[in-house]
């Protein structure tokens, strides 16, 4: 079997509410494949969201550690951190988290202009802006180029939100409750291109839902309960 | 890259960073108004104290000043290269009058050689009848006096038939309506006198030739012939009312009673070129060893002098220099025996001298001001009868001490004064972006999720900050050079709509509010402007790159 691209090993979590300690995650292990499509289930405040945030480079465990293509990434200096999260993570949040003041366009190159300098980006942009049009296109997000993310619904606003987390071409696309906030169209629909992405383009995807149907339109499905994790 | 971008979104989307740009022009603007206006008011004060003493001053301490003055320039413009000019002058309190009249005051008489002094001064800058002209006389042509003559009492004529502005009927008033005829009087009269003797003139140069001639015949000894040509010519000259050049005077443009200001800035004279003055003074000069008398003289004005230092204009009025000498008993006194030797040179009060060079600096100016000085020394030891012993050698600077010193100290508390001031824009700033970081928090979270550094992020908001510090001082610098620009007639709409005027030319020795920007200070207000967005910014920039992404994202 080939070396899993996140393999995460023991890893802890614990924060403070007020005067009480909150362990959220408690030896969490488990491997992710290239190119699989996996979802973590829980109940809502399991650690979900903790849990992909770590493995995101968002947040530090406590304990544990994270080995991302072969290279442990626990201990890196933010640096490098950075750069992972611009190059090799891209993320989908349930509640889009798109730039008000960018319209759709702008807000899809943002992670390549993260990724450039000034020089850098001057190079690279015409071919940037080609990757994001593609992208675009292929959402179906062609004819909206130009809209800000509050003339577009919620559905529209999560297929940005997607295209922005493929820009950098990520090796692991990490969907924290994508179809979360949308009704059960736009939900499928979202459901569907993230299948596609798998499917088509081969993108590794881990994805945390509560919604247990979701979850069973992928290849791997963990169940989180006090802060444990197992294969369900 | 993304760093200025998002910089340049939000300056442009966000309507509350206008508020901050505001605050930031209004203080660069104010900064810039203080600076200005006091930096002017040194200049000038700086080109007044030059204007009246040269760069450097050699000061009697006593009434009865200095002597040899002529030879100690000949020789200091020999040894001396740093030296261009030199010239004595005399000051003295006196008693002036308008013969015939009620008028009278104190003012001081000025004892001046031109045009040498236009060399050591900017004296002639000032003058009324010889404007332009860069070697002023105490004889001016008639005809020119008369051209100056005619322009202004065309003025004042235009000024009467002139209807009363709808905004303030008080504009043509009875008094002001009373002095301008009165003013137009005196300038009628004067050009009679101006006009007699112009047409006198060639009867008078006529009969100067032929007592040339007479003197040439007899060797220059008096004689019959020469006492009646000197006898025609004083009946002429008498007529004509332009007395010989040394009873000509020129009088300060700002003596008290002599002048009035129109509303439209324009100076009005009661007393012009072709009228007459005399003065009386105490002679000083004496040494005062038996009891006082008055001596006095009646002058011919032939021209007035503004240098814009109302101190000045308002007391100083200008005489040839060896008339007040003789009129301040501060002539060479002879031998009472046949041998005419002369027993005490001449004197003058000061010898004032101007350095080569158009500017100088202070150290330069100092230095030389040593050199002048150990030559005064050396010659007064050289020649005891100067009587120099306890002069003075100062700089201007030196000089006005007691003016400049506190000047300076009242620039520097009020710039002072006025950037604590503008710390209000820093406070703005630093609670704008406080706001605007809140407001962003959750953006914050998306950048660092997508790959953006601590760092990075706090660049952002800097650049922010360092955008509206330089936007804001870009206005303020433009807003505040217009108003400096054009203080002068701001001050004047002000007078006239609120009758409240801030600049009282009395107390400011100026008649305008000096009104140039310099580049240099206005360079470093805008720095400062930018460095206070910097810092303003700072702290909400550091929260923000503080900000932990999970926290950010999780922001309700």
């Amino acid at each position: 079997m080939s070396e899993p691209l996140v393999l995460v090993q023991g890893l802890h979590k614990s924060y403070r509410l007020g005067k009480v300690d909150l362990h959220v995650l408690r030896g969490v292990s488990f491997g992710l494949a290239r190119g699989s499509f996996s979802a973590v289930v829980g109940a809502s405040g399991s650690g979900k969201s903790t849990l992909l945030h770590l493995i995101g480079l968002l947040d530090k465990p406590d304990k544990g550690r994270i080995v991302f293509a072969g290279q442990d990434v626990t201990a890196l200096p933010p640096r490098r951190r950075n750069g992972i999260r611009c190059r090799d993570v891209g993320f989908v949040f349930q509640f889009y988290h798109l730039l008000g003041e960018l319209n759709v366009l702008e807000n899809v190159l943002l992670p390549a202009k993260v990724d450039s300098s000034a020089f850098a980006w001057a190079r690279k942009r015409r071919q940037a802006r080609r990757r994001a049009l593609e992208i675009l296109d292929r959402l179906g997000l062609g004819e909206r180029l130009k809209h800000r993310p509050r003339e577009l619904s919620g559905g529209e606003r999560q297929r940005v939100a997607i295209a922005r987390a493929l820009m950098n071409r990520p090796e692991v696309l990490l969907a924290d409750e994508p179809t979360g906030n949308l009704d059960s169209a736009a939900g499928s629909g979202i459901m569907e291109l993230l299948k596609q992405c798998n499917r088509r383009d081969g993108q590794t995807i881990l994805m945390v839902t509560h919604d247990v149907s979701l979850a069973d339109q992928t290849d791997r499905i963990f169940r989180l309960r006090d802060g444990r994790l197992s294969e369900a | 890259m993304y760093k200025i971008f998002l910089c340049l979104r939000y300056l442009r989307s966000r309507v509350i960073a206008y508020f901050a740009i505001l605050a930031v022009a209004l203080c660069v603007a104010m900064m810039l108004i203080v600076v200005s206006v006091m930096n002017g008011f040194l200049s000038k004060v700086e080109r007044a104290a030059k204007g009246l003493f040269g760069d450097i001053v050699i000061e009697s301490s006593s009434t009865e000043g200095v002597g040899l003055y002529d030879e100690f320039i000949a020789q200091l413009g020999r040894n001396s290269p740093e030296v261009e000019a030199a010239s004595p002058f005399i000051l003295v309190p006196c008693y002036l009058r308008i013969p015939g009249s009620n008028w009278s005051q104190i003012v001081q008489a000025a004892g001046i050689r031109l045009p040498e002094r236009a060399a050591v001064t900017d004296f002639e800058k000032g003058l009324f009848v010889q404007a332009g002209q860069t070697s002023p006389t105490f004889d001016p042509p008639i005809a020119q006096a008369l051209q100056r003559l005619e322009g202004q009492i065309k003025f004042i004529e235009e000024l009467r038939r002139k209807p009363p502005r709808p905004t303030n009927p008080e504009d043509r008033s009875p008094d002001l309506v009373q002095r301008l005829d009165n003013a137009l009087l005196a300038h009628l009269s004067a050009r009679v006198i101006l006009t007699r003797a112009k047409e006198a003139q060639p009867a008078i140069a006529e009969a100067y030739a032929r007592l040339q001639a007479a003197y040439a015949e007899s060797h220059d000894e008096p004689t019959d012939k020469t006492e009646a040509i000197q006898a025609r010519l004083d009946e002429l000259t008498g007529q004509a009312g332009w007395l010989d050049p040394s009873r000509h005077i020129i009088l300060g443009l700002g003596i008290r009673g002599l002048s009035f200001r129109t509303d439209e800035g324009k100076t009005i004279r009661f007393i012009c070129p072709g009228n007459r003055v005399s003065i009386s003074l105490i002679p000083l000069g004496s040494g005062l060893t038996a009891a006082p008398s008055l001596n006095s003289r009646t002058f011919t004005i032939v021209d007035d002098c503004q240098t814009d230092v109302s101190s000045i204009d308002s007391e100083i009025v200008y005489v040839p220099f060896e008339t007040l000498q003789e009129l301040n008993e501060m002539h060479a006194a002879y031998s009472p025996d046949k041998s005419g030797e002369v027993v005490a040179p001449a004197r003058c009060n000061q010898i004032h001298i101007k350095v080569r060079g158009e500017r100088t600096d202070e150290r330069r100016l100092e230095a030389v001001r040593a050199n002048v000085e150990k030559y005064w020394r050396d010659f007064c030891a050289a020649h005891p009868e100067a009587m120099g012993g306890d002069a003075s050698v100062l700089t201007w600077r030196q000089r006005q001490a007691a003016i400049v010193g506190p000047i300076e100290k009242q620039r520097t508390l009020t710039v002072i004064m006025f950037s604590i001031i503008s710390m209000v824009s820093v406070v703005l700033i630093f609670v704008i972006f406080y706001m605007i970081v809140f407001q962003k928090t959750k953006d914050i979270g998306v950048l660092k999720a997508v790959g953006a550094g601590d760092f990075g992020v706090a660049q952002i908001f800097l650049a922010y900050g360092a955008a509206i510090g330089l936007v804001g001082s870009i206005l303020g610098t433009v807003g505040g050079y217009y108003f400096v620009r054009y203080i002068n007639p701001i001050q004047d709409a002000v007078d006239r709509w609120f009758a409240f005027r801030v600049w009282d030319r009395e107390f400011f020795m100026f008649e305008k509010i000096p009104n140039e920007v310099d580049a240099l200070p206005a360079l470093l207000i805008v720095a400062g402007a930018i460095i206070a967005g910097l810092v303003g910014a700072l702290i909400p920039a550091l929260r923000a790159a503080r900000m932990q992404p999970v926290e950010a994202l999780r922001y309700e």
